[in-house]
């Protein structure tokens, strides 16, 4: 029994373990309390949702949200990069970028039904740790993105 | 005489390896749906996964070639059976093992020379986010265990059927331990941020399918240009032919003998030698035990030319 509780607590432990970032996002993050932030349509700045979810990451991270300018596929080179930690904007459900970033779950969806656009958090490929960071804040924002 | 191409003493043990085969293809189905419920972006996954669904054509192939050598009949327009059928079934199987293999390892080259990042996200399951990895390595482990038990049933009955389909199959399922281990390495190695871990781990799972591939494709050609019988576990000539040789050589020695294999079975060729006398049914020169003896299914005599026999 108690070997069995042990063993349990173990996995516990080792689930809390994995993901790393091969980058090292979280931890960089971790260390230095900043996190950076661009939008991709700097009107959405004013949409609850974003600021929802940034204050989440905050809470979470016990970070703060350095905010970039930029706009367009520029952002998305400097996730890839490494050089941006999260970039926020409306894509498209089929967005060509979902190959080269990686998507969170979408907070909220617009547009037709044949062409969905949906507002969503976009990170650096592979960082599975701080995917998964923002992945969990948005599902705690979020019905849809908890429904997805 | 048998009006199919099956030899009455093996109809036994093929309906078993046909119940086998059936069990096989439903673990191999549900290792199928569980891996690719918990795909994700993985190099390591998406090549296991393929590799355990074309684990599903040499028993297919294996069952379609049953059926035929089982239930279609010799007629006019196919005299000798469809013993032939096994050997092409093997041919097609190894095709397919050979050209996916080849795929699976340029793409697992081309991500490790791109340096592809691998995303692994987190999946909720009952209220809790649980990192994807973690169902990726269950799935991987479930993965390995029918392939173990079904081998191990497989290969005695491949032996006793001289089976190159179900051999390979069985030694491939026997086998899958190796390609089960390198996928959880490669999953934990991609959660421990090694990026290259993913695509390393598809590398060696590809070239485990490649080199599968192109030892059944090097037999299965063997077979289908009237090489000489090969071994059911390699290249190698076969053990059985060998002794066949050796025993029709003793009898005839200044004859040519010659032998093939069509499916199961080996046919023989002696050159330059007229037939014995009295009337022998070609499993009179099997040398070893009466239970193979209906490997050897023709001895046919060819006479050297009156040209030669008067010089």
């Amino acid at each position: 029994m108690m070997r069995g509780a042990a063993f349990a607590l173990l996995l516990l432990g080792a689930c809390d373990a994995l993901p790393r970032d091969p980058a090292g996002t979280s931890t960089q993050i971790e260390r230095s309390r900043i996190f950076t932030v661009a939008l991709a349509d700097p009107a959405l700045r004013s949409a609850p949702q974003v600021g929802r979810l940034v204050e989440e990451i905050e809470r979470r991270t016990k970070a703060r949200a350095q905010w970039r300018s930029g706009s367009g596929e520029p952002l998305f080179q400097q996730l890839d990069e490494g050089r941006i930690d999260l970039v926020i904007g409306r894509f498209t459900a089929d967005s060509p970028w979902a190959t080269d970033v990686a998507f969170a779950p979408a907070l909220s969806t617009s547009g037709t039904k044949d062409v969905p656009i949906e507002l969503k958090a976009a990170m650096r490929n592979g960082e599975n740790r701080w995917i998964m960071t923002v992945e969990r804040a948005s599902r705690a924002i979020s019905q849809e993105a908890r429904d997805q | 005489m048998s009006q199919t191409s099956l030899p009455q003493e093996l109809r036994e043990p093929m309906a078993r390896a046909i119940r086998l085969e059936y069990w096989n293809i439903f673990w191999t189905l549900t290792i199928i749906v569980t891996m690719g419920l918990v795909l994700g972006q993985s190099e390591t996954m998406k090549t296991a996964w393929i590799e355990d669904t074309l684990g599903l054509v040499p028993p297919v192939m294996f069952l379609i070639a049953a059926h035929m050598e089982r239930h279609s009949h010799r007629s006019r327009r196919y005299p000798f059976g469809f013993e032939r059928v096994n050997g092409l079934g093997f041919f097609v199987a190894a095709v397919a093992l050979t050209a996916v293999g080849g795929l699976l390892l340029y793409n697992a080259l081309m991500a490790l020379g791109t340096q592809e990042h691998a995303t692994v996200g987190s999946i909720v399951i009952l209220g809790h986010d649980l990192w994807l990895g973690w169902l990726m390595l269950a799935a991987q482990i479930y993965s390995l265990i029918p392939p173990l038990f079904i081998g191990r049933k497989e290969l005695p009955l491949a032996k006793q059927l001289n089976d190159k389909l179900l051999h390979t199959d069985a030694l491939m399922n026997k086998a899958n331990w190796l390609t089960g281990a390198a996928g959880l390495a490669g999953i934990i190695g991609l959660g421990l941020g090694w990026w290259w871990a993913d695509s390393l781990a598809a590398a060696i799972i590809s070239v485990d399918v490649l080199n599968d591939g192109i030892k059944a494709l090097r037999s299965s050609t063997a077979e289908l240009v009237d090489g000489a019988p090969r071994a059911l576990s390699s290249t190698d000539l076969s053990q059985d032919a060998q002794k066949v040789r050796d025993r029709l050589q003793a009898e005839f020695p200044d004859a040519t003998v010659r032998l093939r294999e069509t499916g199961r079975l080996i046919r023989a060729e002696v050159h330059d030698t007229h037939p014995p006398s009295e009337c022998r049914h070609p499993r009179h020169y099997w040398p070893d035990d009466e239970d193979r003896a209906w490997r050897l299914a023709q001895v046919s005599f060819i006479p050297p030319m009156e040209a030669d026999e008067k010089s």
